[in-house]
């Protein structure tokens, strides 16, 4: 198996003795949408700073393509990142802010593939204006732009679309959408559950610093709360559902039924059914991500440990 | 390195701040002594200068000198504190800090471009203040030689003890002065970096940087404190002066040399080790 393109290997990061991030770990593989889903103040920004270099970890490592991040190391010249919010020398125009940026590493302008970058960033004339006359969303395309220069094969994006307006979130969600379709690999932090949810194919939910659950974004969907389902024989399929042990209860909706599990996975009610030699027609979660995180987070405050039926990293 | 120090320039050049800066550095030097020749005040501006302003009405070439004795007490102290204390801060404040070292940019370069572009502005800014007066001070009183009147002399006493300066030698003496002047910014140039890299925010950081400097000055100030004071940044801020008042070169201006490369040495230091340890909360 290739080497992952992140690996956050048991962080922690505190900040006179009040710990930010506490043993978090996680792994990005190439071509994953990976998306870092907390409160604010979960720590997503601090860890995405100690991946990007600019904070030094109290314990624990990051890697960039299998290479500890150190400040300034050369595995960071194969990300685009976008740390909060965009900023740039405000005196001086969109354009030659790239330039600059660009600049300022030692390479030249053409290998840095600028009509690329402003063609997806879709900024128009308004890049040859100061940046102080920017809107806030015009100032996160142009971020979009600085971290397309060079076309990195990851891209960091911490709350891209924080502080904008509803017709700014949804250009910035376009534009996330169209480089994902270029198979990017993408790092994303997020407290907009439905950001993560139509964006990312991975997710990992923390709280307080602390890892609180991850996986792919249909499983955390799953991982807790109520399934509906619809099989060829519900009345033997409702009484076999409500034996499980992990099953609190079971009612008829429709044509088919809900579950609402105590833990574990929509596979393990597929399993279950199917061993009983029922056909199973329809599986699917009843609530969306935002139901999911706000369940998990209460999990993972009441015990103080991740809920049952969630990857755990090793 | 070339890269940075260019992109460094590039920011600091394309900044309103820095044309209005130059404008004030190219004209009040020029206001001073037009005020001074129109007015008939023989006996100059007052403070560090007087004694220069009344020789340079001999010759325009000791103008720079003179405007430079007065400047270089305050305006190009605030200046080169802003210079130096603006360099971080800057884009910590705009937030574009953590982008340049996301680029990534090694810390400990980008941090001595930074100082490097304060320090040629600093010196821009001196040389700037010199050409004004010269400029204006030969069209004013033309580029003669200087009688220097003896101990006493330039108070408006005898002549005993005076020295004659032809146009090279006065010349050579305003280019000296003005690197000196320069030069003498280095220890401010040191502690604003340092205060830089401390705080992301540029009034601090300059505030910092001007308040100990203007400290230094009052302490030094105090006869009191003995030789304590030949350690203090501004201690040998004026030794440049008996290159026009004593036809000498001071033993001070080396010394001072040596004290502004020791706070370089120090402070430049301590700002390399912050920075490259510091975590990029801006």
């Amino acid at each position: 198996m290739s080497e992952p393109i992140v690996a956050v290997e048991g962080l922690w990061k505190s900040f006179g003795g009040v710990s930010a991030v506490e043993d978090l770990s996680f792994t990005v593989e190439r071509g994953q949408v990976y998306g870092l889903l907390g409160p604010n103040g979960a720590g997503k920004t601090t860890t995405l700073r100690v991946l990007m270099g600019l904070e030094r970890p109290s314990r624990g490592a990051t890697r960039l393509f299998g290479t500890v991040v150190t400040p300034g190391c050369r595995e960071i010249l194969r990300v685009g990142a976008m740390v909060e919010q965009a900023a740039f020398v405000p005196h001086l125009s969109g354009m030659r802010n790239l330039r600059l940026w660009w600049e300022a590493g030692g390479a030249r302008m053409r290998d840095a593939d600028l009509d690329g970058a402003l063609a997806i960033a879709g900024l128009g004339d308004a890049i040859d204006r100061k940046v102080r006359t920017y809107s806030q969303g015009m100032k996160q395309r142009l971020g979009f732009a600085r971290l397309l220069l060079g076309r990195p094969e990851l891209l960091v994006l911490d709350e891209p679309t924080n502080g904008l307006d509803p017709g700014e979130i949804r250009e910035i969600r376009e534009l996330i959408g169209r480089l994902t379709a270029h198979e990017a690999t993408v790092l994303l932090s997020s407290h907009h559950l439905g950001e993560v949810e139509q964006v990312c194919s991975h997710a990992l939910v923390m709280n307080h610093g602390r890892f609180v659950a991850n996986g792919t974004v249909s499983e955390l969907v799953g991982s807790s709360g109520s399934v509906y389902i619809e099989v060829d024989d519900r009345g033997r399929a409702q009484t076999l559902l409500a034996s499980l042990a992990n099953v609190s209860s079971v009612r008829v909706q429709g044509d088919g039924l809900v579950v609402e599990m105590r833990d574990g996975r929509r596979s393990d009610l597929a399993a279950a059914l199917t061993a009983a030699g029922l056909r199973l027609e329809t599986i699917m979660a009843t609530q969306r991500l935002e139901d999911a995180f706000l369940d998990l987070l209460a999990a993972g405050d009441a015990d103080g440990r991740p809920p049952v039926g969630v990857e755990v990293p090793s | 390195m070339i890269a940075l120090v260019r992109t460094e320039f590039t920011k600091a050049a394309r900044r309103t701040r820095t044309l209005i800066v130059a404008l004030l550095l190219v004209g009040l030097p020029a206001l001073i002594v037009v005020a001074i020749n129109t007015s008939g005040n023989r006996g100059g501006p007052g403070g560090d200068g007087e004694g220069l302003f009344r020789l340079a009405q001999q010759s325009g070439l000791l103008v720079p000198a003179a405007v430079l004795s007065v400047m270089s007490g305050f305006l190009l102290v605030i200046i080169a504190g802003t210079l130096a204390g603006d360099s971080v801060a800057g884009d910590a404040s705009w937030g574009n800090l953590r982008y340049l070292l996301m680029r990534p940019v090694p810390r400990g370069r980008l941090l001595v471009a930074k100082a490097f572009v304060a320090g040629v502005l600093i010196w821009t800014a001196t040389i700037l203040v010199a050409l004004a007066g010269l400029v204006v001070g030969v069209m004013l009183f033309g580029a003669r030689a200087v009688t220097v009147p003896g101990l006493g002399g330039l108070a408006g006493g005898g002549l005993a003890g005076g020295f004659h300066l032809d146009a090279g030698a006065l010349l050579l003496r305003v280019v000296l002065a003005t690197g000196y002047v320069a030069f003498g910014f280095t220890a401010l140039l040191a502690l604003g970096t340092l205060f830089s890299t401390l705080t992301d925010t540029s009034v601090s950081a300059i505030g910092g940087a001007v308040g100990i400097y203007i400290v230094s000055e009052i302490l030094d100030s105090i006869s009191q404190l003995g030789r304590i004071r030949d350690a203090f940044p501004t201690h040998y801020r004026g030794a440049w002066e008996s290159m026009f008042t004593q036809n000498s070169f001071s033993h001070d201006m080396v010394t001072g040399i040596i004290v502004q490369l020791a706070y370089l040495a120090v402070f430049g230091a301590a700002a390399i080790i912050w920075f490259r340890r510091k975590d990029i909360r801006s």
